[in-house]
C-alpha cells in the first residue's frame, strides 16, 4: 500500500514538473509592473505552461542571476525598458555568464525605445548586429497593415516562417493556414555568418531599415543599414552548451492587442487573423528549451558476423568485422518525450573514423518506441588498425547539439584469423611438394633398413686391354 | 456596419490604385574608367532591357531616373536599385541618392557588388523599388539584367562559403583488394607436376635394384624395435599432419616429445640389428 501510494505520488511529481526541460524559473525583467498588464495573454500562456514567472525591474536590488555560483533563474526574458543601462545586476558579464551556464535568454526589442548598452554588447558578442544609431525601425512599403499603418507603413505582415533550407524542421510555422504574423514597429539586426546563430523570420525582400530622426526624408547610400532578406527580425543564437538566445525584434508583437487582431494587408485578402499567439508560444517555447530539445538515451554496437558472439559494446573490433550500431534518440515535445523523426532531406549520419572519416553512413530508422526511435546501420571496419570511433554528430537548427562519440580499438587479423592454405588454390603445389617429400623420406628409411645389396658378391671384370 | 466597412475598404482600395509612385526618364550608362560614357540606354517601367548590359571590371554603371508620384516629380523615402543573385537568391540594395526634384542617380561599379555576385555563372537580375509612406503604392519592377565580365588577366576573387550544419556526403571506404591466386588449372598441373615426382623416384629406385629382402629377417631378429622404430617415424609424421590442420604448438610438443622418445630408445635397438646385419656381412 505504501509503495502504491509513492508511486503515485511520484508519477503525479512528474507529471507536474514535467515542463521545459531545462527548469521553470523565469526572470522578466520590465519597465514598471504596469507593463505586464499590456502583456497579460502572454505572461499567461506562459503561466499556464507552469513558468514560475518572476517579475524585476533592472536597477532592483533583490535581482541576482547567480546565487553562490548557481542560476537563480533558468530563463531571463528582456522587454524594453526606458533606462540607458541595465545597472549592476544585470553587465555583459553577467549576462555573458548567464549563458556560459547554460540559462536561456529572450530578448525583445522595440524602435521606441533605445536598447540598453549591456544587450548591445551581448549581442555583439554573439554576432548579432543592431543598428548603430540607436532609433531605427524597419518598414515596408510593400506588406504593411492598411487599418493600422496606412500612413507610417512600420507594421509589417509576415506570412509565418518556412524553413531556410531544406532538411530543417519547421517548427514556426506548421498550422499557420493564411493567417500573418504582425510585426509592428520592430528593429532588424543583421547576423554574422556562424553556423550557430539562424533567423527565424526574416524581413521581405523590400523591407529595410532607416533611423526616422535622421531619415525622415529618404534614405541615403551611405546611410543604409540594412535591407531586404538581410535583415533579420528574429534571430537565434544556440550556444555549444545548447543554451539559447532569442532577439525578438519587435516586443509589441508580443502585446495583447496582437495576439488574434485582425489585419489587412495591402494586395492580400481582406480581413486575416494575426498569428503572434501561436507563433509567440513557439518562439518562447524554443527558447526555453520545451521544444528542439534532442536526447540520446542510449547507443549500442556489437559484431554481426555469425557463429561470433554479439554482446553489446564489446572492448575491441578487428579488421573487416561487420558491426551493427544503433542509436535510440528522443525529442521533447512541450511536455512529454517523444520519439524523434529526422527531418526530411536530412540524415543523422554516423561516422567511424581515425583522424578522419573512413566511413559516413546514413542512419535508418529502425524501430519506434514509445518515446524513442531507434536510428541503426551495419557497416564492415576498415581494413586498417587502430583506434577508430563511432561518432554521431547531429547538429541542425532549432535542434539541440548531439554528440555521441564511443572510442574503440580495431586490432589486426591474428595469425589463426587467415584462410588456411589448403583453401588457397595458389598454395597447392607447395602442399603437394610437402605431401611428396614426406612420402619419399619414409620410403627412404623403409629401403635403407631392410634392403638387400644388389651383387652383393658379384666382382666386376674389367679388362685390361694389355 | 459590415456593409459600410466593406465599401469603406474598397473606397480605400480604389483610392490607392489612384495614387502610386512611378519612375521616368530613366537611363542607364555604362563608362569605363577613363573615357565618356560608352553606352547609354533608355529604359522605363514598362519596357525594361531586353539584352543584358556588360559589367566589365574597371568598369561604372550609372543609373538616372526620376521618381514621380502621380505623374508629379517628388522626392521618395525609398529609391533602391536592388540586384539579385540568380543561383542562390542573394540580394543587394543600392539606394539611389534623391534630390528634392525627385531626380535620382546611383553609381555601382563591380567592387561595390558582394563578392558572390562576382562568381555568378548567370547574369544578375536589377529591379527598382520606390515607395514611400502615405498611400501611394510602390512600385517594384525588374529592368534589366547585368553581366559581369571579369578581367581575363587577374584570378577570380576566392569565396569559401560559410560552414551551415547540414548533412554531409556520404563516405564508404574502398578495401584493398583480397589476395589473389592464380587460376587453379596452372595450380593444379603444378600440383600434379610436383606429386608425380613420387612415383618417379620410387620407379628409378626399383630399377636400381631397390628391395625389401630383409625386411623378413630383420622382423625374425627384433620385431618389437623394428615396428616401434619405424611406426614411431611415422608417427611423428602424424604429428606434424595434426599440426598442420589443428593442433597449436603447445598440443604437439608434449606428443612429439613422447614419439621422439619412442624413437630413440627403439632406434637402438632396431638400429642395432641393423649394424649386426652389416658386421655379418650382408650389407
Amino acid at each position: 500500500m505504501r509503495t502504491l501510494l509513492s508511486f503515485l505520488l511520484l508519477a503525479l511529481a512528474s507529471a507536474v514538473a514535467a515542463i521545459s526541460t531545462s527548469g521553470n524559473r523565469l526572470l522578466v525583467v520590465l519597465d514598471d509592473v504596469a507593463d505586464k498588464a499590456t502583456y497579460s495573454k502572454f505572461f499567461a500562456d506562459l503561466e499556464e505552461r507552469e513558468f514560475k514567472i518572476t517579475y524585476e525591474t533592472p536597477k532592483s536590488d533583490s535581482l541576482t542571476l547567480f546565487n553562490l555560483g548557481e542560476r537563480t533563474y533558468d530563463h531571463v526574458l528582456f522587454l524594453p525598458v526606458r533606462t540607458k543601462g541595465l545597472g549592476p545586476n544585470l553587465t555583459p558579464k553577467t549576462l555573458h555568464d548567464f549563458v556560459n551556464a547554460k540559462g536561456n535568454i529572450l530578448l525583445a526589442l522595440s524602435a521606441n525605445t533605445t536598447t540598453p548598452t549591456s544587450l548591445v554588447a551581448l549581442l555583439s558578442e554573439l554576432d548579432i548586429t543592431l543598428p548603430t544609431d540607436r532609433n531605427s525601425l524597419v518598414v515596408d512599403h510593400f506588406n504593411y497593415d492598411i487599418t493600422s499603418a496606412t500612413d507610417k507603413h512600420d507594421v509589417l505582415l509576415l506570412p509565418p516562417p518556412k524553413p531556410i533550407r531544406a532538411g530543417i524542421k519547421d517548427f514556426f510555422s506548421e498550422g499557420a493556414g493564411t493567417k500573418l504574423i504582425a510585426f509592428p514597429r520592430g528593429v532588424g539586426a543583421v547576423l554574422g555568418n556562424g553556423q550557430l546563430l539562424n533567423p527565424i523570420l526574416r524581413a521581405p525582400r523590400t523591407a529595410y531599415s532607416y533611423n526616422p530622426k535622421e531619415q525622415a526624408e529618404a534614405v541615403n547610400g551611405d546611410d543604409l543599414f540594412a535591407a531586404g532578406q538581410q535583415l533579420s527580425l528574429v534571430s537565434t543564437m544556440q550556444a555549444r552548451n545548447n543554451a539559447r538566445v532569442t532577439v525578438v525584434g519587435s516586443a509589441e508583437m508580443l502585446q495583447d492587442k496582437w495576439f488574434d487582431a485582425s489585419v489587412t494587408k495591402l494586395d492580400g485578402q481582406p480581413v486575416v487573423q494575426t498569428f503572434n499567439r501561436e507563433f509567440a508560444k513557439r518562439v518562447s517555447g524554443w527558447t526555453f528549451q520545451e521544444i528542439g530539445v534532442l536526447k540520446v538515451n542510449w547507443v549500442e554496437h556489437h559484431l554481426e558476423e555469425e557463429g561470433a558472439p554479439n554482446d553489446s559494446n564489446p572492448e575491441m573490433y578487428r579488421v573487416k568485422n561487420n558491426v551493427s550500431y544503433t542509436i535510440s534518440l528522443s525529442e521533447f515535445a512541450w511536455d512529454h518525450w517523444i520519439g524523434f523523426n529526422v527531418p526530411e532531406h536530412d540524415e543523422i549520419q554516423l561516422e567511424f573514423s581515425m583522424l578522419s572519416p573512413f566511413h559516413r553512413l546514413n542512419l535508418k530508422e529502425e524501430s519506434h518506441r514509445l518515446a524513442a526511435v531507434h536510428y541503426h546501420t551495419v557497416f564492415t571496419t576498415p581494413d586498417q588498425h587502430g583506434i577508430f570511433n563511432f561518432m554521431v554528430n547531429y547538429k541542425r537548427p532549432f535542434l539541440s547539439h548531439i554528440e555521441e562519440k564511443n572510442t574503440v580499438p580495431v586490432r589486426h587479423m591474428a595469425h589463426n584469423e587467415w584462410p588456411r592454405s589448403y583453401v588457397i588454390s595458389g598454395a597447392w603445389p607447395w602442399i603437394a611438394g610437402l605431401g611428396s617429400t614426406v612420402v619419399g623420406f619414409l620410403g627412404f628409411v623403409a629401403l635403407w633398413m631392410y634392403s638387400a645389396p644388389v651383387d652383393a658378391g658379384k666382382k666386376v671384370t674389367v679388362k685390361k686391354t694389355q | 456596419m459590415r456593409l459600410t466597412q466593406a465599401i469603406l475598404l474598397l473606397a480605400a482600395g480604389a483610392a490607392q490604385a489612384a495614387s502610386s509612385w512611378s519612375f521616368d526618364d530613366a537611363s542607364i550608362s555604362v563608362a569605363a574608367k577613363k573615357g565618356s560614357d560608352a553606352i547609354k540606354e533608355k529604359f522605363s517601367q514598362k519596357t525594361p532591357l531586353t539584352k543584358p548590359v556588360g559589367l566589365g571590371s574597371t568598369d561604372t554603371v550609372k543609373i538616372i531616373l526620376t521618381a514621380k508620384e502621380d505623374g508629379k516629380a517628388k522626392r521618395p523615402h525609398q529609391a533602391f536599385v536592388t540586384i539579385k543573385e540568380q543561383e542562390t537568391g542573394l540580394e543587394a540594395p543600392f539606394p539611389l541618392t534623391v534630390k528634392d526634384t525627385g531626380k535620382a542617380v546611383v553609381q555601382i561599379s563591380q567592387k561595390d557588388l558582394p563578392v558572390q555576385f562576382l562568381l555568378s555563372p548567370k547574369p544578375l537580375k536589377a529591379s527598382v523599388v520606390i515607395g514611400s509612406f502615405g498611400e501611394a503604392r510602390a512600385v517594384n519592377t525588374p529592368v534589366f539584367d547585368i553581366e559581369i565580365q571579369t578581367d581575363p588577366n587577374t584570378p577570380l576573387p576566392k569565396y569559401e562559403a560559410p560552414i551551415r550544419y547540414g548533412k554531409k556526403p556520404e563516405i564508404h571506404h574502398i578495401f584493398r583488394p583480397d589476395p589473389q591466386s592464380p587460376p587453379k588449372v596452372i595450380s593444379l598441373f603444378f600440383a600434379l607436376a610436383v606429386a608425380a615426382t613420387v612415383p618417379a623416384l620410387f620407379i628409378s629406385w626399383l630399377l636400381l635394384g631397390a628391395n625389401l629382402n630383409h625386411l623378413t629377417k630383420a622382423l625374425g631378429a627384433a620385431p618389437l624395435s623394428h615396428i616401434t622404430f619405424f611406426g614411431s617415424i611415422v608417427a611423428m609424421e602424424g604429428v606434424f599432419f595434426m599440426y598442420y590442420t589443428s593442433w597449436n604448438l603447445f598440443q604437439i610438443l608434449p606428443v612429439a616429445g613422447v614419439v621422439g622418445i619412442v624413437t630413440v630408445l627403439s632406434g637402438t635397438k632396431a638400429l642395432g640389428e641393423v649394424q649386426s646385419r652389416r658386421l655379418a656381412g650382408e650389407r
